[in-house]
């Protein structure tokens, strides 16, 4: 038997289920429309069939972009988390100064993408020009610069996440086993990376998501220089990831709305697949291996905040 | 806590904690330049020539013809309103996915994770259009678009959360004799203090620093955000008045700092309250 | 309680939804105005004719670099703009059938010659040219007798290297440097793929045909891009390699305080210079020299002159809007408050009785058409696909300047870039 609650759906639900549908379904669905269409102001919008996605499919520079952003994407994902990880695990314990040091961690999470951007280029080019260089020099340079910013940007959050998932684990065991003579890289290997496997999952999905969707850092960083014009004429923007080649699209002129509607489709489905994957993929490994350990923790952890709280 | 076991962490831990706000700390020292010394070096310190007092601080808020204070006040008004809002609606509409599993929630839940994955681009015109149609081109309705357009991000983090709440305190509290309402408001939602934060500080440093979405959806004949009067700042050929950007870019961090010093407290509360163990 | 607050909440909300909807108000004028420095005073004009006429006047101005994403959402929406800017041939294309027809309008009855006006394909006057602007070397005078020599004595780009060589060898003791740094960050990197591009487009043009957009250029004057950007990087303080930093204002800034002789910009810049606030240098101390680069005559060529800034009416706004709109513009520019404004932050104006302006620059185009001389067109204008043309070129300019790259990529944007934007302007890739 269900409880009550069911009732209360205009209360609970209906606000978010209008706002959701008004505000991302419906221009959703628009947006998915006008991909088929040519125009320069949505309501003057005539239909061209798939013709976009044809262009699309033949735009070297939209695959190189979705190139980059793979390998961007993988960087990004272990220059976030690896450091976060063994930062939370030094920072994961009560001592003083532990609090000042996760705060500045945390820091640079409130500034905006573009101001992180502008700062960051200033940084850099302030740096490289003692070595008679620049940023945009090289396309190596803006796309490791744009790890390092966003690696940066991101640590501190991650660390949150993985220091709360320090906390929960089960001390118990981790008591159990130094008794039983386990090192520390046993330790490690054996019980706090299993554990921790939620965790692990939130952050490479959010980093995952985030390094797709990655556009002011890139806009303001870099820019997508430098650019490359090939032998036929067309631009390759070497550091240009998705997102700002979609807006690439878009300022070309009204010709080219729609191509960019279109590929904002297939960035979609693509971002939708690769994030459903890997949700997909961590969860099964979840569920299959710590679940004694997960049986043993669940009523112990997680009763005591609403008791903490009553109080 | 023997405190021995700690230095070496410590004092590695503050050699990487100031890297860590180097940056920041010289866009604070940058702001106090005149304009034409931050570009030529930007690690000098403010002295003598290069210092430019409160000149930058002065152009930025007198900049153009819209008050920077009204800008302040709506992007105060946004991102509070749009916040509470969302964590509001969203962890209520987030308990009810996980307590009434039904084909419906299902399909709510999964279009919030698909949401996830939409790029802004795809939707910026035809939002743009609909908001100014359903009058929600105002820093006061403007929140319901955030909450619309948000909602995805944080009821996936709320249901995430709330999939590991035991049901056996909800149970009591039912046998209590608390009605829905009470149920979820007296016991739930306090259980969710650790997730209701870190959404909170996800949106509203999302919506703080937000630029296209309200320069497209606000009504721009009478509203500017703090973002999008940052953008005013540029000339029409992208000259930059950069120690003006940098002081505006200073004063919108102000207050966030300050409620981040001030929160700071019951963020760590917060997460230890999610993990500490009875 | 709190189901009652928020329920409330809703309700009001959907109220607010249902009636949020614009009415279309009868007869209103909202220009989107292009150039923020221009803003404040566009706001004054407009509040002035409100109080006179009663008719709503909105002046709204877009954020720097978002001219075309603000026209395409603003234009989507209820209440949207009845005027609006546009830079060029291509713009108007853009448009598609949103320009309004001036031809016969009292506005048009103004015009004191058709010359910087867009037209549409059977004649119609879609974009109306409102001030013109000119562009070339802004010279110290002061500076340059400092030195030992006078305006008079450049007539050719033998002499103009001559002079900035000498200059620039002798900087230490001088004091001051030939060029002004050429940066190429985004806020001045127009100046040389825009304007200066303006060059070698012009004398391979002129040759052929300089009034319709070719598919392709053949680049055969690109030489003289060559000889005149190398003339700049290589005559002044700022090191090549930090030339992608060096921004507008930084260039300003040094010939400001005459750290330089030369500084190539436009007509625009002379209230920036002259202003006691900000530079202060006395107008008499200032004048214009075209840009040589060693073309066959460009002895007999003036300053390059034409105009980016278009005025065009929304023609599917409501007849009462259009109506508002030409009045509107009819005051500006026939009222004194109008005329005032558009000379003092626009200069010179195609329209009849226009007040003359006091920007030595314009006085300098006009003693050296008076010499016979002939202004250069704006041929930069008909760059396909503007931006990203230019972007192109840029990267390439900073990459040669800075030794990592060669000269040969830089034609090659110029030249294949041409082609293949051009074929993207027109939707084909």
């Amino acid at each position: 038997m269900k409880d009550p609650i069911k009732k209360y759906f205009p209360l609970f639900v209906l606000p978010v289920f209008v706002c959701f549908c008004l505000c991302f379904v419906w221009p959703f669905i628009q947006g998915v429309c006008l991909s088929f269409c040519n125009f320069f102001i949505p309501k003057d919008a005539t239909f061209t069939g798939v013709s976009n996605y044809v262009t699309v499919f033949r735009d070297t520079s939209f695959w190189h972009a979705f190139l980059i952003t793979c390998l961007y994407a993988v960087a990004s994902i272990i220059c976030v988390n690896v450091p976060a990880f063994f930062i939370a695990y030094l920072l994961k314990e009560k001592f003083k100064g532990v609090t000042l040091f996760r705060a500045s961690f945390f820091l640079p999470n409130l500034i905006g993408g573009v101001v992180l951007g502008y700062i960051w280029s200033m940084l850099f080019d302030g740096i490289l020009s003692r070595f008679g260089t620049y940023l945009t020099a090289s396309p190596v340079f803006g796309f490791w610069g744009l790890v390092i910013l966003v690696a940066w940007q991101q640590i501190g959050y991650m660390m949150i996440i993985y220091i709360a998932g320090f906390t929960a684990l089960p001390e118990e065991m981790l008591e159990a086993s130094q008794m039983d003579g386990a090192n520390r890289f046993q330790r490690m290997t054996k019980i706090i990376i299993p554990n921790m496997k939620a965790s692990v999952a939130i952050c490479t999905f959010l980093t995952l998501t985030n390094s797709f969707k990655m556009f002011d850092q890139n806009l303001a960083l870099t820019g997508g220089q430098p650019i490359r014009t090939l032998e036929n004429g067309m631009q390759l923007k070497t550091t240009e990831l998705l997102a700002m080649n979609i807006y690439s699209t878009y300022q070309i002129n009204n010709h080219w709305h729609g191509t960019a509607q279109a590929k904002a489709v297939i960035f979609f489905l693509l971002v939708a697949a690769f994030g459903a994957l890997q949700l997909y993929v961590t969860r099964e490994k979840k569920e299959k291996k710590p679940k004694k350990t997960a049986a043993s923790k669940k009523p112990s952890e997680t009763t005591s905040p609403a008791k903490e709280n009553k109080a | 806590m023997n405190t021995q076991k700690y230095t070496a962490r410590k004092i590695v831990f503050i050699l990487i904690s100031l890297i860590w706000v180097l940056p920041i700390v010289f866009s604070v020292l940058n702001s106090f330049k005149r304009s034409g010394e931050i570009n030529t070096d930007m690690f000098s310190v403010p002295a003598g020539d290069s210092f430019a007092g409160f000149d930058n601080y002065n152009t930025a808020l007198t900049f153009g013809n819209y008050p920077f204070g009204q800008a302040f006040l709506y992007s105060v008004l946004i991102s509070v309103v749009s916040t509470l809002l969302i964590i509001i609606c969203c962890s209520m509409a987030a308990w009810y996915i996980v307590r009434v599993n039904n084909l419906f929630t299902k399909i709510f839940y999964g279009a919030c994770l698909f949401s996830l994955a939409v790029p802004f681009q795809m939707v910026m015109f035809p939002l743009s259009s609909d908001a100014s149609m359903f009058g929600m081109d105002t820093p006061f309705t403007i929140p319901f678009v955030y909450l619309g357009y948000g909602a995805g991000m944080a009821i996936f983090l709320f249901t995430g959360f709330i999939k590991s709440l035991p049901y056996e305190v909800e149970e009591a509290a039912v046998i209590d004799g608390c009605n829905t309402i009470q149920r979820y408001f007296k016991v739930v939602f306090p259980m969710l203090l650790p997730v209701t934060i870190s959404v909170g500080i996800l949106e509203f440093m999302w919506i703080w620093n937000d630029y296209l979405l309200p320069y497209l959806v606000l009504d721009m004949t009478k509203y500017r955000t703090i973002p999008i009067q940052v953008q005013y700042l540029k000339g029409s050929y992208g000259s930059v008045d950069l120690g003006a950007s940098l002081a505006v870019i200073v004063m919108s961090l102000v207050p966030i700092l300050i409620i981040y010093i001030l929160c700071q407290k019951y963020i760590v509360k917060g997460i230890a309250a999610g993990a500490v163990k009875g | 309680m709190l189901k009652k607050s928020i329920s409330s909440l809703l309700a009001s909300a959907l109220l607010l939804t249902l009636c949020g909807c614009n009415t279309q108000k009868s007869g209103y004028v909202y220009y989107l105005n292009f150039k923020p420095e221009a803003d404040s005073a566009w706001q004054e004009l407009a509040m002035e004719y409100t109080e006179k006429t009663g008719v709503p006047v909105k002046v709204v101005t877009a954020a720097s670099n978002t001219y075309d994403d603000t026209l395409s959402a603003q234009l989507n929406k209820s209440y949207y703009p009845t005027l609006f800017i546009c830079n060029n041939a291509q713009g108007l294309e853009d448009l598609g059938s949103y320009p309004y027809d001036l031809s016969n309008t009292e506005l048009a009855s103004r015009l004191e010659n058709y010359e910087y006006c867009l037209w549409g394909k059977n004649g119609e006057l879609f974009g109306m040219g409102f001030c013109y602007e000119a562009f070339g070397i802004i010279t110290n005078k002061a500076l340059l007798a400092q030195a030992g020599y006078s305006v008079d004595d450049i007539n050719n780009f033998n002499d103009l290297k001559n002079i900035a060589e000498d200059i620039h060898a002798r900087s230490d003791e001088l004091g001051f440097d030939a060029f002004t740094s050429s940066g190429l960050d985004p806020s001045s990197s127009w100046r040389f793929s825009g304007h200066l591009s303006n060059m070698p487009l012009y004398y391979e043009l002129f040759e052929t045909d300089l009034t319709t957009q070719p598919a392709e250029i053949s680049g055969n004057k690109l030489g003289l891009y060559k000889n005149i950007w190398d003339l700049y990087i290589n005559n002044s303080g700022t090191s090549k390699t930090s030339l992608t930093t060096a921004t507008g204002n930084q260039a300003e800034e040094e010939f400001g305080t005459g750290k330089a002789v030369f500084f190539q910009n436009g007509t625009w810049e002379y209230a920036a210079l002259t202003d006691p606030a900000k530079y202060g240098i006395a107008p008499e101390n200032l004048t214009m020299i075209p840009i040589y680069c060693g073309g066959d005559y460009e002895e007999n060529c003036a300053l390059c002159c034409g105009t980016e800034n278009y005025w065009v009416v929304n023609s599917k706004a409501s007849q009462e809007s259009i109506d508002a709109t030409l009045d509107f513009l009819y005051w500006v520019v026939t009222s004194e408050e109008g005329k005032t404004m558009l000379s003092k932050e626009f200069g010179v104006t195609p329209f009849k009785d226009s007040i003359p302006t006091d920007n030595v620059f314009f006085n300098a185009e006009k003693a050296y058409e008076e010499q016979g001389k002939h202004p250069v067109q704006w041929t930069f204008c008909m760059t396909p696909n503007t931006d990203v043309w230019r972007e192109g070129v840029t990267s390439a300019l900073a990459e040669y300047s800075a030794g990592i790259g060669t000269w040969d990529a830089v034609e090659n944007a110029f030249v294949s870039g041409w082609r293949f934007q051009y074929r993207l302007e027109h939707g084909t890739m």
